[in-house]
């Protein structure tokens, strides 16, 4: 028992100590006072200049608080990534149970799903507009075509014995997909959701940066623009702890809820 | 062992023949062989020798050229039906359902249960000694365990036959020889007609009323053995042993 509790808090304690000294470290930079400190505001520095904006970031009536833009960045990755999601396992489906339909997809797939979702930004905007819809779009593109290829893959590495013991008691293939497939593959095409969530995290955080008015990336950029390290900072940061907290989410329902392997 | 009832065929395979591969040949050509029903038979013989392929085919899973096939009651198999269950050496489970909900997929595309569902798999659940495990996911449970899973799930929707491969070829001796009672004991209580594969000439001996030896390629019946007396249970009487050593030098 005692084992078991080491086995969990030694990583957390070290973890702590080590993201404890990275930010000791950083704030002895601040107190220097050099080119560095003003290139890298420290958290007491950047924290404290934010708060005195009451954490509101823009000018006039585009601001915008922290809160708005860290919702506006999540529902654009979390509806990407939901919709990718359920259009892949679809898609497998329906490659799964016809051939033509494997013919005549399968080397669309493989030659778009190559492509990086950052490119689709400049067709995005001209088709979408600066909208929430293109940043959803891009996270899309990003997603979607590992994830069907993944299911694919799934599938086909699924125990032939299933689909035969499924058959043997009367499932017909609808049936056999729905009871069978489906939950067989779930686990291992959210796995893969989770991988790539750091990829949409990206595709989202660039679209907001050249095109999208709001969101964590356009933090930055107007961080940028502003000539504003402290927001550039503090836009990185919220960045960088949010796809931690949301990693960490994922991993949890891949865990408790998702836990089987086939 | 005395039979419950006068037997007759479940099953008469006709003529059959099978080519996965055209050109090297099929492991059945030919082939012809009734089993009778309510009875347990078991298929020995070298890997390779279309035992399996054989026991795919009683289960309608795979179909022979039309120049024969499979009678099942009287009537030609064209594919699989609910009427005849299989169960395989591993991959039977669905790991995301309990044991019981392992158990109710076998009731769950099966028309006219309705309210009896519970009921027929509390029962199962009870014959098979599983009653207590229940709530357990597959990978909480022990080989043999897993096994009567399979088993219950197979026979909580009636089936007038169960096909066998391998089932037991995982497991150690003695949970081996607990899941030869449990066989023996189901039958008893449903008379059901079993067709087993094994590679274990005792365990053949020890649930089968008939051991069937296959050899050769295409194959064909080198023993065709009734098993079904009391002395071949034995498996130091001298009719037991005499048996054994027959098969063994054929087989080997």
């Amino acid at each position: 028992m005692a084992k078991k509790t080491n086995g969990v808090t030694a990583p957390l304690i070290v973890g702590v100590l080590s993201v404890g000294a990275l930010l000791g470290a950083w704030e002895l930079t601040g107190l220097t006072g050099g080119a560095l400190a003003s290139v890298l505001p420290p958290p007491s520095q950047f924290l404290r200049s934010i708060a005195e904006s009451n954490f509101r970031i823009g000018l006039g009536s585009q601001a915008a608080t922290v809160t708005q833009s860290l919702l506006a960045t999540f529902l654009r990755v979390f509806v990407g990534m939901g919709i990718a999601f359920v259009a892949a396992i679809l898609t497998g489906a329906l490659l799964s149970l016809s051939r033509v339909a494997t013919w005549s997809l399968s080397p669309i797939l493989q030659l778009l799903a190559p492509i990086a979702p950052i490119a689709w930004i400049p067709t995005a905007i001209v088709v979408f507009g600066i909208t929430d819809v293109t940043a959803i779009f891009i996270v899309f593109m990003g997603v979607y075509f590992i994830l069907t290829l993944a299911t694919l893959a799934e599938i086909r590495r699924l125990p032939p014995e299933f689909q035969t013991v499924a058959g043997n008691l009367g499932a017909t293939p609808l049936q056999r997909w729905v009871w069978v497939t489906l939950p067989a593959i779930l686990p291992g095409v959210f796995m893969l959701l989770r991988t790539n969530f750091i990829a949409a995290w990206m595709a989202v955080l660039v679209a907001e940066m050249v095109g999208l008015r709001d969101g964590l990336g356009a933090i930055i950029m107007m961080g940028r623009n502003l000539f504003n390290n402290e927001l550039v900072m503090f836009g990185m940061v919220v960045i960088g702890l949010t796809g931690f907290v949301v990693d960490r989410l994922l991993q949890f329902i891949g865990q408790r809820i998702l836990w089987w392997r086939v | 062992m005395l039979k419950k009832t006068d037997p007759v065929d479940a099953f008469q395979v006709e003529r059959l023949t099978v080519d996965y591969d055209a050109d090297s040949g099929g492991p059945l050509q030919d082939f012809s062989l009734n089993l009778r029903q309510g009875e347990i038979t078991c298929l020995l013989g070298p890997s390779g020798c279309g035992k399996t392929t054989l026991l795919k085919t009683l289960g309608g899973f795979v179909v022979g050229r039309d120049t024969g096939g499979v009678l099942f009651e009287g009537r030609y198999l064209n594919g699989p039906t609910p009427d005849i269950v299989m169960i395989f050496q591993e991959n039977n489970l669905f790991p995301w359902l309990t044991v019981r909900g392992n158990v109710e997929f076998g009731l769950k595309f099966k028309r006219g249960v309705g309210t009896q569902k519970r009921e027929k798999v509390d029962d199962m659940l009870r014959i098979v000694g599983l009653a207590e495990a229940a709530d357990r996911y597959p990978h909480q449970l022990s080989g043999g365990m897993r096994q009567r899973t399979a088993i219950a799930r197979a026979l909580v929707s009636d089936p007038h036959v169960l096909l066998l491969d391998e089932p037991f070829s995982a497991l150690d001796i003695s949970l081996r020889r607990r899941m030869h009672t449990l066989m023996h004991d189901l039958w008893e209580k449903t008379g059901m007609t079993m067709v087993m594969v094994t590679h274990n000439i005792e365990e053949a001996l020890q649930v089968g009323h008939r051991v069937i030896v296959l050899g050769d390629r295409p194959a064909k019946v080198l023993i065709d053995a009734d098993t079904s007396a009391d002395a071949m249970k034995d498996r130091y009487s001298p009719e037991s042993l005499a048996l054994q050593q027959r098969i063994e030098s054929v087989i080997y």
